[in-house]
């Protein structure tokens, strides 16, 4: 974009939002450039609305002279989703911070986008009430991101991802239309619009109101940690506890490398010397929760396990998820660089996945920790890497794109909870036919059809095909060469 | 051709298509019913019905009673009864549309599991119609709809396209969530070929404790009760006093009834009675058990599968504490009975068809009910009609699909 036609686009938009809330030099617009993955691409401005109607003018003047537009929460997200891969408006929803009401009797909340994940819990809890998504960057990350990637959690495993918890969408639409969908009834009247925009990457529309659905906290809890001598034997307890009948509220594994990295960082108490460990945590009625702890217990060492703790008090609680909660800041420090992978498979399927694993790690001479949401098959392989050499960067992509294929062998999936986003985008053709992107991509045109709104996401670009603008109703993917 | 029904030479084809004895004519009707047996059958049928511009409602083909559609020709699915997968160590499985509900529960109880979703007449209702009309039944309030915990979908678009959303994974965000976009939108966007789900461990014991009341603001108090309690019941439902009366003709007295179904150890059990106290008035478990869930989930259809003639049909949710007023308004009314999720906000109302003054029809309900209140089967001037058109010309640009007038 020409420097003259930014500047009078940065105007029009310090109109818009106000002579304080529009970012355009260059030093600014570095700290836009990057989430949680390893692409980056800069903005040409980043705006800070305040509210819905500012978005959609926003979109408006979007629309009409052409540019891109990208939603942005606190740029935590894996996948690159907030990654302005063709410059143009990054907005940025941290002014759009406020919980518009909290509705103790129906247990919802309405929330702007830019309200922090464990902000909404922390406001709640006088209430007995929590936000039960809970991604590892809760303390970090907006219910408007989670909204946007369907964001899972460990404790998804029995309460489910964002979109099993939202029942209705204020949305600003491409052309700056503000609709809205659902609302506080579990169910509503007409096609279930909120459920199909939940998780669909901000290429639909930009969401400027949530109402979600808030839990009643459990009576007892109970947090295990199984402590295994080989990860085989770890994995093998994940399906073992699932044949049990039990469905713990989380069910994690971090493996033994993982492990000693973690503690010398968060000194959580975990053993140095096991090959890996479970944290296992069950909630509800007290009678259910001692019943299932002692079966988890009696399967964990059915499975050769060589000790299982239980948290005391809350406090070992806390200790025990704070090492896996931030796990990934923990190898930040062994490694310049890691690149955190999200691949599905069906549980049964876990010991051969991570020896398979093993094998990408050897062959590509990379560094891999597992760490993961092993209850649903959710895995993290995260790669050290170092991202100042580019040809270490190859080999990571290699060896993350091996794995995903393996989990879509597996009959898995390439994505659990991160989103598509950027850096998966070309792996959607491995997991999904022409036809079944090209009906993806049929909707998406129907809402966005001249892809202005988070564009180069989601959809492949790859050899097999390339993602094209157009009106709906038209066949989008084509093969090249055609 | 649509004001005539399907021409001969359609028929031909349809044969042509699906073969001879797939193919038949309704009678006293100019309908078609034609039942395929494989995806690629029904893109054939799909993208013939775009060529000569006959209209198609997908269904079940398991229910003669089914109310007929305006459509052309009646795509019955039941020949859609393949198990494409099943995982009881991972407690997924996928299969074809056509199968039933009860075929389903009785292919995962050897590995003592269930399907989440408990509609009425399990023999008759598929799983293709389950989805498309997001059915529930009292075990919504423990698993959910259909919505949680439906994980792929194999379609076929109403432009003749075939396609899937999701996988077979429990946890899976690649692509758009087609499911959802599907599930309750009554066969007008696509017909489902077969869909795969999260199962359930199904529970080793169970009881259920009735509660009955004289008035519903009493009852609704036993739901607050329990819902601000540590039980997580499998089921919570209320009934009127007429629906009662309709279930169980020889319970004459007028009585709210709370029914509510724990699962679990002996202990679990024990916690639930100290915790209802004094509300229980029964308790039933085993063969009194199953039979009064029966009942309960085939309200207001008795033993046929066929609404009483003397009976219409709505369905509403409510924002859970908004069902006071809900129930306030609909005793002004007439009384109607109802049942419903009441630990959800939803009651399922039976009013008399006999309604000169339009007091039941949908608009009206609307209209007389709270803003928050949905009336689920009610389409018109919903605000996102203009988004559902936006989705409609994506799937199905002609109009084609017509399990339900929409548009």
């Amino acid at each position: 974009m020409g420097s003259q036609r930014n500047s009078a686009l940065s105007d029009q938009l310090r109109a818009i939002a106000g002579r304080d809330y529009v970012l355009d030099r260059p030093e600014d617009l570095m700290l836009y450039e990057y989430d949680g993955g390893v692409r980056t691409h800069r903005p040409d401005v980043v705006v800070f609305p305040q509210n819905t109607e500012q978005v959609s003018q926003i979109v408006k003047l979007a629309a009409k002279v052409q540019i891109p537009i990208v939603p942005r929460g606190a740029g935590t997200g894996l996948s690159g989703g907030a990654i302005p891969t063709e410059g143009g408006i990054l907005i940025a929803f941290s002014r759009m911070n406020r919980i518009l009401e909290i509705d103790a009797d129906n247990m919802r909340a309405v929330v702007q986008p830019g309200v922090v994940n464990q902000i909404l819990s922390d406001s709640v809890a006088h209430l007995g009430l929590y936000f039960a998504p809970d991604p590892s960057s809760q303390k970090a990350c907006t219910i408007g991101g989670n909204v946007a990637e369907n964001s899972g959690g460990p404790h998804t495993l029995m309460y489910g991802v964002t979109v099993n918890h939202v029942t209705g969408l204020e949305v600003v639409l491409p052309d700056g239309e503000i609709v809205h969908f659902g609302g506080k009834a579990a169910e509503s009247a007409g096609y279930d619009l909120t459920g199909f925009f939940v998780g669909s990457e901000g290429t639909l529309g930009i969401v400027t109101a949530a109402t979600v659905k808030l839990l009643r906290r459990p009576e007892r809890v109970a947090t295990l940690l199984g402590i295994f001598e080989t990860i085989d034997d770890g994995a093998r307890t994940v399906s073992a506890i699932t044949a049990e009948g039990i469905t713990p509220a989380a069910l994690e594994m971090m493996d033994g490398w993982t492990l000693q990295t973690v503690e010398a960082f968060c000194h959580a108490g975990y053993p140095l010397d096991a090959g890996a460990v479970l944290l296992i945590e069950l909630d509800g009625l007290a009678e259910a929760v001692e019943e299932e702890a002692e079966q988890v217990r009696k399967v964990c060492f059915e499975q050769h396990a060589r000790e299982v703790r239980r948290a005391k008090d809350d406090n070992e609680r806390t200790l025990l998820w704070k090492g896996r909660k931030n796990a990934f800041g923990a190898l930040g420090r062994v490694s310049p660089s890691f690149y955190t992978q999200d691949g599905v498979v069906p549980r049964t399927k876990i010991p051969a996945v991570l020896e398979f694993i093993e094998g990408v790690s050897k062959k590509y001479g990379l560094r891999i920790g597992n760490i993961f949401h092993a209850g649903d098959g959710n895995l993290h392989p995260l790669i050290m890497f170092d991202a100042r050499d580019p040809e270490q960067l190859h080999r990571t992509e290699q060896a993350g794109e091996e794995i995903l294929q393996y989990c879509i062998d597996a009959g898995g999936s390439i994505t659990g909870e991160h989103g598509v986003g950027l850096e998966k985008r070309n792996l959607m053709s491995h997991l999904f036919s022409n036809d079944d992107l090209d009906v993806m991509l049929s909707l998406r045109n129907a809402f966005n059809s001249q892809s202005l709104l988070n564009p180069g996401k989601v959809f492949p670009t790859s050899r097999t095909c390339v993602e094209t603008r157009g009106p709906a109703l038209n066949p989008i993917l084509v093969q090249e060469g055609m | 051709m649509n004001a005539t029904g399907v021409s001969f030479d359609v028929a031909r084809e349809l044969r042509a298509i699906c073969g001879e004895e797939h193919v038949a004519e309704i009678e006293k009707t100019s309908v078609v019913a034609v039942s395929p047996a494989s995806a690629d059958e029904v893109v054939a049928i799909v993208r013939l019905a775009n060529q000569h511009g006959f209209s198609i409602a997908p269904d079940g083909g398991r229910n003669d009673s089914y109310p007929p559609s305006k459509a052309d020709v009646h795509l019955r699915m039941h020949r859609f009864a393949e198990v494409e997968h099943y995982d009881p160590a991972d407690l997924t499985v996928g299969v074809g549309a056509g199968t039933t509900v009860a075929q389903l529960n009785a292919l995962v109880a050897d590995g003592r599991l269930m399907f989440g979703c408990d509609p009425a007449f399990p023999e008759l209702s598929t799983i293709g119609g389950v989805l498309a009309a997001a059915k529930h039944g009292p075990l919504r309030q423990a698993f959910g709809g259909v919505r949680d915990f439906c994980i792929g979908v194999r379609f076929v678009t109403g432009d003749g396209r075939k396609a899937k959303g999701g996988g077979r994974v429990v946890k899976n965000v690649a692509g758009y969530d087609l499911m959802k976009l599907l599930i309750g939108s009554y066969g007008t966007l696509a017909v489902i070929t077969s869909a795969s789900f999260k199962l359930f461990p199904a529970p080793r014991q169970t009881r259920t404790f009735l509660a009955e009341f004289k008035t519903w603001q009493e009852a609704l108090r036993l739901r607050d009760q329990v819902v601000r309690s540590p039980l997580s019941p499998m089921c919570m439902e209320i009934v009127s006093p007429l629906a009662r009366k309709m279930m169980r003709p020889e319970m004459t007295d007028d009585a709210w009834v709370i029914c509510i179904c724990g699962a679990g150890s002996d202990a679990v059990l024990a916690r639930y009675r100290k915790e209802l106290g004094s509300a229980i008035t029964r308790e039933l478990e085993d063969e009194d058990e199953r039979h009064m869930w029966t009942v309960l989930e085939q309200f207001p259809f008795g033993q046929t599968a066929e609404v009483p003639d003397a009976y219409r049909t709505s369905s509403v949710f409510a924002p859970p504490a908004q069902l006071s007023e809900t129930l306030r308004i609909l005793q002004e009314l007439s009384n109607p009975a109802c049942i419903g999720r009441v630990g959800l906000g939803h009651l399922l109302i039976a009013a008399p068809a006999n309604d000169e003054q339009g007091v039941w029809s949908l608009d009206s309900l609307k209209h007389r009910l709270p803003i928050s209140v949905q009336v689920v089967s009610n389409w018109s001037e919903l605000d996102s009609m203009p988004s559902m058109r936006a989705v409609k010309q994506a799937l199905d640009p002609n109009n084609v699909l017509r399990g339900r007038e929409l548009f």
